[in-house]
């Protein structure tokens, strides 16, 4: 009996031990390197990931906090709101960001370059070589998200093993040349080995890296010209060793970049947008429509996805009133005067001084640029079945000049003793008998501050703005119109600057009127101004260096074509003017008024009431390496200038 | 049982609260440096504003890191600075970020310990001189040169500021000042390089600030500031002049 037991027992174990090793098997719920490397479909699966990790600033970029956030507010504390684009939640210029670092996204396109050369012969050659190129396309985008930041970053091309040491892990700065000629070469491997193919606008192809290529390469080649203009050589460390700024002798060869960048896009099958006759809906269009032809990479949301993928947005909720146009708390952007000055408009002050009489409010779109009211809803304009009916406040009378509001104070006479009559919003007042509502019911109401829904100035934001949605559909995560990353239009105005940065100044105005064409604007091709100024046009900014006066023009018709797209706060740290156009920046507003006794409306220009201003600092054109990362690698030191 | 349950309790609670008595076993920074920032052109504390700049130490006594994260010590507005809540040892310093010609020469090895003493020297990129003020009814009006001793290499010129506050700190960095557009609107914006701007001179013409509109009754108090596009920006302030304006 007891052998039995002893036998049953030893052959137990037996069976035991020998299971043990058959036990050891691939997870069959997990996808191993083989799977994902080996087929094309994989490979498509591993880039998924990466395409929403890219340091794209869209409607999900959080000022001061980071990209993709999925917070009900993130459209509120918008790019443009940090910079002073938009009125809106008063967020502080973004001077040390928000310790972007994305070296775990870089180690998974590194593990793949590097991995997947050994599943070569799995693909036809063509295939092969398009995947490599969109993973260096894909590094490149994560190098340029650190550069436009830093400066010089370490440039790791390898996957680092944890366990190496001190030695090997602790790796240094790289200048901030090589930094952008690495992102040049990247790029170019990339131009070098995808196809032509444009099927998927999402994803990446010749066509989009080269025209990430033409946007990084503009970056780089103005940083290179201005950054000597800052005097950070005297006193930084960063700067005197190259890792914050180069030569303006280095300009050049970045400027030519873009240009060729900008060619290879342009022989692609791009065209500008013009679907419309109407010019206005035509530019509100382009964004909207997924077949523009005009459109070379976007990135797509969808409002049936989890919610942790963060692909969809609360755009139109918070860019659009409530509760007629949207059924969230309602708008948070306006635009300010002088972002709206910057088009054709017509004049609201007589050469006299005195204010224009419009027979209506909506007469002010009348000789506004196509462009303009593409951008931005005045009043007179429907969304959702409701009209903006957009006014502040009631004169009993103006006898008087525009100046003598005094920029809009209460003290100034002829805004005292109840001739100004300002209101919540729904309130109304009367006069001689007749009952009158104070302020339009779209704003500008008095009582609430610009980031609940009360408006500042005369003009919501249109740019992005689907209108097929009702207003009953409006609301937190309801939203997934793409965000267009790259389009022809930004690439003409990246070859237009660079090719005026190298003197081939009547050859950028050839890309110029073909944007002013598109945009309906009054002078197609202005002529060429070559006399130097250093006055800037937003703030009238005093800028530290001179400039010719028709590349001022370039960067406002950057402006007027790029405005609400995230493109300024990264072009005025580019051009090194940040730091003046962003100096004590108070917006202006355009109030309408109606006057009781004459039966008509005027529009002023004026302070915002709550006398919000911005303000950026020399230390914005470097962020600070992450504390974390120097306090764990003492190597990435001297930190960048003005910061310690 | 109910005895046990109470002494168990008291047992827990008792010991709860000694784990509470172990004493720290770093001693709390006590030591005290102070100073004075001199100009060198006046022999007095430089003019300087609450938050504008500070001085940089490193402590070379750590030896924690390879190299040690710099600290800085604020300098107040009449020149001086002083920080009684710092470990004993070695430190470097050197005044960074001000208003004068960058100080390459790091104070090295200050021992700090008990009470130490520190000035140091600088020399300002612009002195403000011959500074007036009038009060023209509610209008304030406010004068004054700009000198600049050394020229060669001096950075543009880039703007001549108003400050008003209604508490005796004023300046660039002092919390009380008073932001509005109507002065900020009214600075002197230059951006011109002291050949361009003034010629071949040392001290400018004058320029006049203003009219400012203060209120009737207020005693405010007012400088004048002005920088050059060094990396920092900050400003060379005048001394703060008291206006009271009369009811």
């Amino acid at each position: 009996m007891k052998k039995r037991l002893l036998a049953y027992i030893t052959l137990l174990g037996g069976l035991l031990f020998s299971q043990c090793r058959q036990l050891d098997l691939e997870p069959k719920g997990i996808m191993g390197e083989a799977e994902l490397f080996g087929t094309e479909y994989g490979v498509k699966m591993y880039f998924a990931g990466l395409y929403n990790y890219l340091p794209i600033e869209d409607f999900q970029y959080y000022a001061n906090n980071g990209y993709h956030r999925f917070n009900w507010d993130t459209e509120k504390n918008s790019q443009g709101a940090m910079s002073g684009e938009y009125f809106n939640t008063w967020i502080s210029v973004d001077n040390d960001g928000f310790g972007y670092w994305p070296y775990d996204r870089i180690r998974e396109v590194n593990n793949f370059i590097q991995s997947f050369p050994n599943y070569k012969d799995k693909f036809p050659e063509g295939m092969y070589n398009k995947l490599l190129g969109e993973a260096h396309f894909l590094r490149a985008y994560f190098y340029f998200g650190l550069a436009k930041r830093y400066g010089g970053v370490p440039i790791v091309t390898e996957v680092q093993d944890p366990l190496a040491g001190p030695e090997v892990l602790n790796v240094s700065r790289n200048t901030e040349y090589d930094t952008w000629k690495f992102i040049h070469d990247d790029l170019q491997f990339a131009i070098d080995n995808m196809e032509t193919d444009t099927k998927e606008t999402g994803r990446a192809n010749k066509y989009v890296a080269a025209a990430l290529m033409s946007r990084t390469m503009l970056y780089a080649g103005s940083i290179a010209k201005y950054t000597e203009s800052l005097g950070f050589k005297a006193t930084e460390l960063a700067a005197q060793q190259g890792l914050a700024g180069m030569e303006p002798s280095q300009a050049n060869e970045f400027f030519q970049y873009a240009v060729d960048a900008g060619k290879l896009v342009e022989s692609g099958p791009y065209s500008l947008y013009n679907q419309n006759a109407d010019k206005a809906v035509n530019f509100a269009s382009l964004f909207l429509d997924p077949g523009s032809p005009e459109t070379i990479f976007v990135k797509e949301f969808d409002k049936n996805s989890p919610n942790d993928n963060v692909l969809k947005h609360n755009y139109d909720a918070l860019m659009s009133p409530a509760p007629d146009m949207s059924s969230f708390v309602g708008s948070e952007s306006y635009v300010p005067l002088d972002f709206m000055e910057l088009y054709d408009m017509p004049a609201y002050t007589n050469p006299d001084g005195t204010p224009v009489r419009f027979d209506s409010r909506s007469d002010i779109r009348n000789g506004m640029e196509p462009r303009a009211l593409g951008t931005m809803y005045l009043d007179g304009d429907e969304l959702r079945g409701h009209t903006f009916e957009i006014q502040r406040g009631i004169y009993r009378t103006f006898d008087g000049v525009a100046s003598d509001i005094q920029r809009g104070v209460n003290s100034a006479p002829i805004n005292s003793n109840g001739n100004r009559i300002l209101g919540a919003k729904g309130a109304t007042t009367e006069i001689d008998g007749v009952t009158y509502k104070i302020a339009g019911d779209h704003g500008n109401f008095e009582n609430v501050g610009g980031s609940e829904n009360a408006l500042f100035g005369s003009a919501y934001i249109r740019k992005y703005i689907n209108p097929d949605m009702p207003t009953s559909e409006v609301n937190v995560y309801r939203s997934d119109q793409s965000w267009v990353v790259f389009r022809l239009g930004e690439i003409y105005l990246n070859t237009a600057e660079a090719l005026y940065e190298l003197g081939q100044r009547d050859e950028a105005f050839d890309y110029i009127a073909k944007i002013r064409e598109r945009a309906g604007a009054k002078v197609v091709r202005p002529a060429i101004d070559m006399t130097m100024t250093n006055i800037g046009t937003i703030n009238k900014a005093n800028y530290t260096y001179s400039l010719e006066k028709s590349l001022q023009f370039i960067r406002d018709e950057r402006q007027r074509e790029l405005y609400a797209e995230n493109h300024w706060w990264w072009d005025i740290r580019r051009w090194r003017t940040a730091d003046q156009i962003l100096n004590n920046f108070r917006q202006r507003v355009l109030s309408c008024y109606y006057v009781a006794d004459e039966g008509k409306y005027i529009y002023l220009d004026e302070d915002n009431r709550l006398n919000r201003q911005w303000t950026a600092s020399k230390a914005c054109y470097y962020e600070p390496i992450p504390g974390g990362e120097i306090g764990k690698n003492n190597n990435l030191r001297p930190n960048n200038p003005l910061y310690n | 049982m109910k005895k046990l349950t109470i002494y168990s309790i008291l047992g827990v609670v008792l010991l709860s609260v000694t784990s509470c008595y172990k004493t720290d076993n770093w001693a709390a920074p006590d030591v005290r440096v102070h100073g004075r920032v001199i100009d060198s052109y006046t022999g007095e504390n430089l003019l300087s504003s609450q938050n504008d700049w500070s001085i940089r130490i490193w402590e070379r006594s750590w030896t924690g890191t390879a190299e040690p994260t710099s600290q800085n010590l604020a300098v107040k507005q009449d020149g001086s600075y002083n920080n009684s809540k710092l470990f004993a040892g070695t430190y470097d310093m050197l005044p960074y970020g001000g208003p004068f010609w960058p100080v390459t020469d790091t104070v090295k090895n200050v021992s700090f310990n008990g009470t130490t003493e520190q000035d140091f020297t600088v020399t300002p990129y612009l002195q403000l001189i011959d500074f007036e003020t009038s009060l023209d009814g509610l209008n304030l009006t406010m004068k004054c040169r700009l000198k600049a001793p050394i020229r060669t290499g001096l950075p543009n010129l880039v703007e001549i500021k108003p400050f008003l506050s209604l508490t005796t700190f004023c300046g660039a960095g002092a919390n009380s000042n008073i932001d509005i557009a109507e002065y900020s609107n009214k600075r002197i914006q230059i951006n011109k390089s002291w050949q361009d701007e003034v010629g071949d001179s040392e001290t400018s013409n004058v320029y006049t600030i203003g009219p400012l509109p203060v209120k009737a009754g207020y005693t405010y108090y007012v400088r004048l500031g002005a920088n050059v596009n060094d990396a920092n920006r900050k400003y060379n302030y005048t001394e703060i002049v008291r206006v009271d304006v009369p009811r």
